[in-house]
């Protein structure tokens, strides 16, 4: 092999990098444009607002007036003098805790039961557990149910019975309200992430359930754990997150139910709170800080349950 | 035979009604199948899915297969398989010009029997059968009657609410208050008509404001977020991840916690009191593009690549190749941006009465208090139908796309 021959041949080598390079380029660039309209209007709308809020959090802000740089009084005044803050933190707490992981395995059992049926009851009963969920308003209904007055149904059943012998004023006294409004929220569970379930069940390819079979798999149970839950992981990370967002953003439930606000502010959470601040008195600065707040613990919530996902079936 | 797309199972060959048994591994792919034997490059025997005649498969055990294969020139193959179903099950999927008979071994004892003239025991016949040899009758059982209860319970509070739109005024304040009405009316719907056409903006107005947001709302919804969710789905380019990353922590924010400072950047668009304010956001639903990057995850490299290859540019691959075969999450992407436009109230940024939606108009019906009870049922049953009736169309869709769609990598 001659010099000559071993330089050409270098030369093409770097002119094939470098077309390479180019091609990469050029599909990149291409690959900008696909995601620029998306971009931007995500920019606009969810990630300047977000930056907005946690900026806003260190001043006070009544919108009238510019926005004055307070460092952290905002923090300091929610955790040491706000009562009604810890009143909602409680109750959002108590919430999230049991509607959160009630709420996401519910979905994914049901999805999972409502998987085995045959085709067409598999159809009326995605709809029957969906429509709770995406018929947005229809928990007003419960105002009725668990009317005060004797004309309430949840009453009038218990007095026909003879359980009790008053109509409860439900919704409005704090000794029943967290439980109607956990009842409720349940109700209401099984949305997005269930729809998402349901669809990865039929995604998964029958021969794995087949070669399972021959591999000794003997019951749903080790199924389940050995070959559903592996290949379902992006849906349960998406249930996940879902149920993250309903158990930490209730806010319309406790408003349209129990009043706002409700007695002794006993049904009171978080987003409530921030919904007072920010929207009746207008303080701003004091609203965003409990927006950053709220931020900061569903972005662990989430990393903690992605970590824990992570080792499912392995 | 190209090696995607095979089925393998090993097992034993006889040729014809010869003796012997040939040991090897049987090849099933998309055009035709072949037998190896053990240790040997070269195909045995070698066969196109059009030139068979015949195919049988007897299920000789649990998991054994017998099946014989009888081509145009009368050669007559029986297999014997160790866990043949897949292979089975291919070549019946590639061939489906003719009949495929498949039966089991006992079956087959039966109608050997049967020729022999001996008397047939019949097995039992039982009442309830077990689905699948993995699943419990008890297992069963116990899943249906709980999904009845749980269904149920799922259920009352909205036919409560129907049957509260449905009943005339003396039975909405009867002790006890009957779930469903006795003399069912439509009252309330009339009732309900009659106090829309008191506000200023005729009904159809409302409802026209409605349709027109969640129209364009969702249309544009799916184009652009199907967009960047393709080239995040499948291309590598820097900030990508980083970015998808960003949109699936957004996703668990809701509407309240960012509404004021939304609301200041609306304003400085000159979008308040426009429907720009409930549509451009809706554009940008995180919601969508996080659920069709990861539908999209799963469509096959090599699809991608052999379009790319054949030269198509990006804007093609995406018409032509994505969009097609991401059908079920198109549906599913719109019924949530529907359900979001159509329950949207939107109390913040639109004032003018002839701007406002559906749903902020009932609203304001539902605060006229107790007196107006059946009518706020059926408000919100015409604000609920309407989702519902949307999902329940595309839902039948989606479980036909995805039953037919095939694509699985």
């Amino acid at each position: 092999m001659n010099s000559q021959s071993f330089g050409s041949k270098y030369l093409t080598m770097r002119r094939e990098k470098l077309e390479h390079g180019l091609y990469q380029a050029k599909r990149n660039a291409a690959c900008y444009l696909f995601l620029a309209p998306y971009a931007i209007l995500f920019f606009t709308f969810f990630i300047l607002p977000i930056c907005n809020s946690i900026l806003y959090s260190f001043t006070y802000y009544n919108i009238l007036e510019a926005p004055r740089f307070v460092g952290m009084q905002n923090y300091i005044n929610l955790i040491l003098q706000d009562e009604v803050f810890l009143t909602a933190v409680k109750n959002t707490f108590v919430i999230a805790v049991i509607t959160g992981p009630a709420g996401y395995i519910l979905s994914f059992l049901f999805a999972w039961f409502i998987n085995e049926l045959p085709r067409w009851i598999r159809t009326i009963a995605v709809i029957v557990f969906y429509a709770p969920s995406i018929a947005a308003n229809a928990f007003t209904i419960f105002a009725t149910i668990f009317r005060g007055d004797a004309y309430g149904w949840f009453n009038s059943i218990l007095m026909e019975y003879g359980i009790i012998d008053a109509p409860i004023l439900w919704l409005l006294d704090p000794k029943y309200m967290m439980t109607i409004l956990i009842v409720v929220i349940l109700w209401m569970s099984m949305g997005t992430g269930f729809l998402s379930f349901i669809a990865g069940f039929q995604s998964i390819d029958n021969s794995m359930y087949e070669a399972g079979y021959v591999d000794g798999v003997r019951n749903r149970w080790q199924e389940l754990y050995h070959i559903t839950l592996p290949s379902m992981k992006p849906m349960l990370l998406f249930g996940a997150v879902m149920s993250i967002t309903s158990a930490f953003n209730v806010c319309d439930v406790p408003r349209m139910l129990c009043g706002y606000p409700s007695t002794d502010y006993a049904a009171r959470t978080v987003v409530t709170h921030l919904f007072d601040y920010g929207f009746s008195r207008f303080e701003m600065g004091y609203a965003s800080a409990i927006a950053t707040l709220l931020f900061l613990v569903m972005i662990l919530c989430k990393k903690a349950i992605s970590a824990l996902l992570g080792r499912v079936g392995s | 035979m190209s090696e995607e797309n095979t089925a393998r199972s090993s097992g034993s060959l006889k040729i014809n009604g010869e003796r012997k048994k040939h040991q090897g591994t049987l090849v099933a792919g998309e055009k035709g199948a072949a037998f190896y034997l053990q240790k040997q490059q070269d195909p045995f025997v070698e066969w196109q899915y059009d030139q068979m005649v015949q195919m049988e498969s007897v299920r000789v055990s649990e998991t054994a297969l017998e099946v014989t294969v009888v081509l145009q020139d009368a050669t007559k193959y029986v297999f014997n398989l160790r866990q043949g179903h897949s292979v089975y099950s291919h070549m019946d999927k590639h061939w489906t010009s003719k009949p495929v008979r498949s039966y089991t071994r006992a079956d087959e004892l039966r109608r050997l029997a049967e020729l022999r003239g001996e008397r047939i025991q019949r097995p039992k016949h039982h009442l309830i059968r077990r689905r699948h040899p993995n699943r419990s009758i008890a297992g069963d059982l116990g899943i249906y009657l709980m999904l009845i209860i749980v269904g149920i319970l799922m259920v009352f509070p909205l036919v409560f609410m129907i049957g509260s739109s449905l009943k005339p005024l003396d039975e909405l304040f009867r002790f006890p208050p009957p779930v469903l009405p006795q003399h069912p009316t439509f009252d309330n719907f009339s009732d309900l008509l009659v106090t829309m056409r008191q506000s200023w903006v005729p009904f159809s107005r409302y409802l026209t404001n409605t349709v027109f947001i969640t129209a364009i709302g969702t249309f544009g919804h799916l184009v652009i977020a199907s967009m960047a969710a393709f080239v995040l789905a499948k291309y590598n380019f820097p900030g990508g991840k980083m970015f998808f990353g960003v949109v699936t922590t957004c996703l668990m924010f809701s509407g309240y916690v960012t509404g004021i400072p939304n609301y200041l950047i609306l304003s400085r668009l000159g979008m308040v009191d426009t429907y720009w304010a409930l549509i451009l956001p809706a554009f940008a639903a995180p919601i969508g593009l996080f659920l069709m990057k990861q539908f999209m995850e799963g469509l096959p490299t090599a699809l991608i690549e052999a379009a790319s290859l054949d030269g198509a540019g990006l804007f093609r691959i995406f018409w032509t190749i994505v969009m097609p075969n991401v059908k079920p999450a198109w549906l599913t992407m719109m019924i949530f941006s529907v359900q979001g436009l159509w329950n949207a109230s939107a109390s913040t940024v639109i004032y003018s009465e002839a701007k406002k939606t559906l749903v902020y108009a009932l609203q304001q019906i539902q605060a006229g208090g107790i007196a107006r009870t059946g009518q706020v049922a059926a408000a919100n049953v015409v604000i609920i139908a309407v989702p519902i009736l949307i999902f329940v169309f595309n839902q039948s869709r989606i479980l036909e796309t995805m039953a037919s769609s095939g694509i699985k990598d």
